[in-house]
């Protein structure tokens, strides 16, 4: 406790020294005028300052104002020291900044009271500055943090613009942050996804599962994978990453290369509206789950709806801060209230509705987080499926000898390999179609020697598979060879597979697919997945172009 | 392993839930699925919404089980394809004798 004494009189201030001393204070100035005091205060930053009232050159009325206006923010306590007791004086140390006066001739204890107590106010001022200091500190590094987060999330969850024209939204967060999420992404089988999430709660704790959910739902629609795989595998991840009490409502949604075919999985989230062309709510898909990050994978259902539209049909989500707004009076919009906008103007885009939203709240603060998604069924040929695909020419050939026929599964393997390293996710399933046919044919026929005939009655359909792996467990030589060279410019795959038997007449394979026979349907599908076919030394090889 | 299977709540709809790959290493298992407890049953279900993975065995099979219900059961669906099992059920016209979703 650092106090200065402001005195002319060298009797008093010896006297009021002393009197400090006595009390403990042993850190102490004396200045004997105003200017002294002024830059004694300066360099000393005194903690308390005592001040006679009437001083030559500059009174204490005058020092006063002058001394706290030095000391800033933190409070300086000032006592006056005053040899005049009329109300009027005392009253005006007071009105100049004073904080205190004892009159003279003072009492001791008093006075030691009386800078006991200033002190106490002093240390709590002090305080409370250092923590003003340390909060503004925080928040300036907060709001930077924000920044950047920000910055990260605009860039992670931005949407391809070539799939705007598609799809109609407008995510408009209650905070910094937005608890609400939605992403589209092309699929590589020609048609398009999009998620409509809500994350409990809003602000920067909900927005942080965004980032695994965008990853995982951009890395799974780039491959093509299934609406229920999609939600296993995000509730799965956001299982493991998000505290027990917060969880992800979303909604999945596929549309198919036709623009029409739609597949719903809904979590939690308000009803998805299918409006036909004539304005009607015709279907509602309303949430059949519960939200994302609950569930263990073994309790999880991931049941998809799927719905054939009619083009120009529309498609319309939202997330629950639209029907949970509420108006002047509190009274929330509810399914209904925007049911009865939508019909009452069937062609209300997304800029419409939240128009409609803002003038519903009447200006009063939205709470939550709103999400508008608007999808207008269309042909969807326009969305490029091949931009992912590598541009390099490979050629990959795969030898097998009978030990790897007898023990292993090759095709899929060889087809995940493919269609993973050469991006070209949206043909797997054909590609896998072509070549397990293709395979299966140089196994069962070129080296077990089987005959398809056989597959003719539905005994003989399964006598065929038992006698297939019989013999396939005593084959002892053999070797197949798939061949398979990617061209990136013509967009084609040229497979080869060719085995070491004895060869087989392909033309004894039905050319035309008859419903009524339970076999000979291998040769045909591929003729017709393929745009050609060509077979070679007696039926042992076969060539085929495959178009991606 | 068997595949998952469900009767609605009348008994008369059978659901069969196919795995991700649907090949002649499924021969048995679906024929079980389609052929044990089904007495009742009016209309069968196939959900391929798992399928990504199909060869012409599989065809052969379904086209197996519609002869073998077929004086029982009126209805056979076959829903939630993939985009490309669904073509390559188009391809092999079974939707002329399937009801396909």
């Amino acid at each position: 406790m650092r106090i200065l004494v402001v005195d002319d009189d060298t009797l008093n201030r010896f006297l009021l020294l002393h009197l400090l001393e006595q009390q403990g204070y042993v850190d102490c100035y004396e200045a004997e005028n105003g200017f002294e005091a002024l830059s004694l205060a300066s360099r000393v930053k005194p903690d308390l300052i005592l001040l006679d009232t009437v001083m030559p050159l500059m009174d204490g009325f005058e020092l006063a104002p002058k001394l706290k206006q030095m000391a800033g923010d933190i409070y300086l306590p000032v006592i006056f020291i005053s040899s005049v007791n009329d109300d009027a004086s005392l009253a005006r140390c007071l009105e100049v900044g004073g904080d205190d006066f004892v009159t003279k001739p003072f009492d001791k204890t008093l006075l030691a009271a009386k800078i006991r107590a200033h002190a106490r106010t002093r240390l709590l001022s002090k305080k409370a500055t250092e923590q003003n200091k340390q909060l503004s500190f925080y928040r300036n590094a907060i709001e930077r943090e924000h920044k950047i987060v920000e910055h990260i999330f605009a860039n992670a969850l931005t949407v391809e613009p070539a799939l705007r024209k598609f799809i109609d939204f407008e995510l408009k967060p209650a905070g910094d942050f937005n608890g609400d999420m939605f992403l589209t992404h092309a699929s590589p089988t020609g048609g398009l996804y999009f998620l409509i999430g809500d994350f409990t709660g809003h602000g920067l704790a909900s927005a942080i599962g965004a980032l695994p959910v965008s990853k995982a739902f951009q890395t799974m629609s780039n491959k093509g994978l299934s609406l229920m795989e999609m939600a296993e595998t995000i509730n799965t991840t956001l299982l493991q990453l998000l505290p027990d009490e917060m969880f992800f409502a979303a909604i999945l949604v596929e549309i198919n290369h036709s623009g029409r075919q739609i597949d719903v999985w809904n979590g939690g989230m308000p009803n998805l509206l299918l409006q036909n062309s004539e304005g009607k709510i015709s279907k509602r898909f309303i949430s059949q789950h519960m939200a994302l990050g609950i569930l263990e994978p073994d309790e999880f259902e991931a049941d998809v709806e799927r719905f054939e539209a009619q083009y120009g049909d529309r498609i319309i989500g939202f997330s629950d801060g639209v029907v949970e707004l509420e108006n002047t009076l509190g009274k929330m919009l509810t399914d209904e209230g925007i049911e009865r906008w939508l019909e009452a103007e069937p062609k209300c885009d997304v800029a419409n509705l939240l128009s409609k939203l803002d003038d519903y709240a009447g200006g009063v603060e939205r709470k939550d987080d709103v999400t508008l998604v608007v999808y207008t069924c269309q042909a969807l040929t326009e969305v490029d499926r091949f931009s992912h695909a590598s541009q390099l020419p490979i050629k990959l050939v795969l030898e097998l000898d009978h030990h790897l026929i007898k023990s292993s599964e090759p095709i899929i393997e060889l087809v995940t390999m493919l269609t993973s390293q050469l991006s070209l996710y949206g043909v797997h399933s054909q590609v896998y179609t072509v070549l397990n046919e293709l395979y299966n044919n140089a196994v069962d026929h070129g080296l077990l020697g089987l005959n398809s005939e056989l597959k003719r009655t539905d005994e003989g359909f399964f006598e065929y598979f038992s006698l297939r792996q019989q013999k396939l467990a005593s084959l002892d030589k053999g070797k197949i060879t798939v061949s398979i060279q990617y061209q990136p410019k013509e967009r084609q795959l040229n497979i080869e597979v060719s085995d070491s038997g004895q060869g087989f007449d392909p033309d004894m394979f039905a050319n035309n697919l008859d419903l009524e026979k339970s076999y000979g349907r291998g040769l045909p599908l591929i003729r017709e997945l393929c745009c050609s076919m060509k077979h070679s030394n007696q039926g042992s090889t076969v060539n085929v172009v495959f178009k991606i | 392993m068997s595949l998952d299977r469900e009767f609605s709540a009348d008994g008369k709809e059978l659901t069969v839930f196919v795995e991700e790959k649907f090949d002649f290493s499924k021969v048995q298992d679906f024929q079980l699925a389609y052929s044990q407890g089904v007495e009742a049953i009016d209309c069968i279900v196939i959900n391929l919404q798992k399928t990504e993975y199909m060869d012409s065995s599989a065809l052969g099979m379904l086209l197996n089980m519609h002869r073998s219900l077929g004086e029982q059961v009126t209805t056979f669906k076959i829903i939630k394809c993939r985009p490309q099992v669904l073509k390559i059920l188009l391809i092999a016209r079974f939707d002329k004798k399937f009801e396909i979703s």
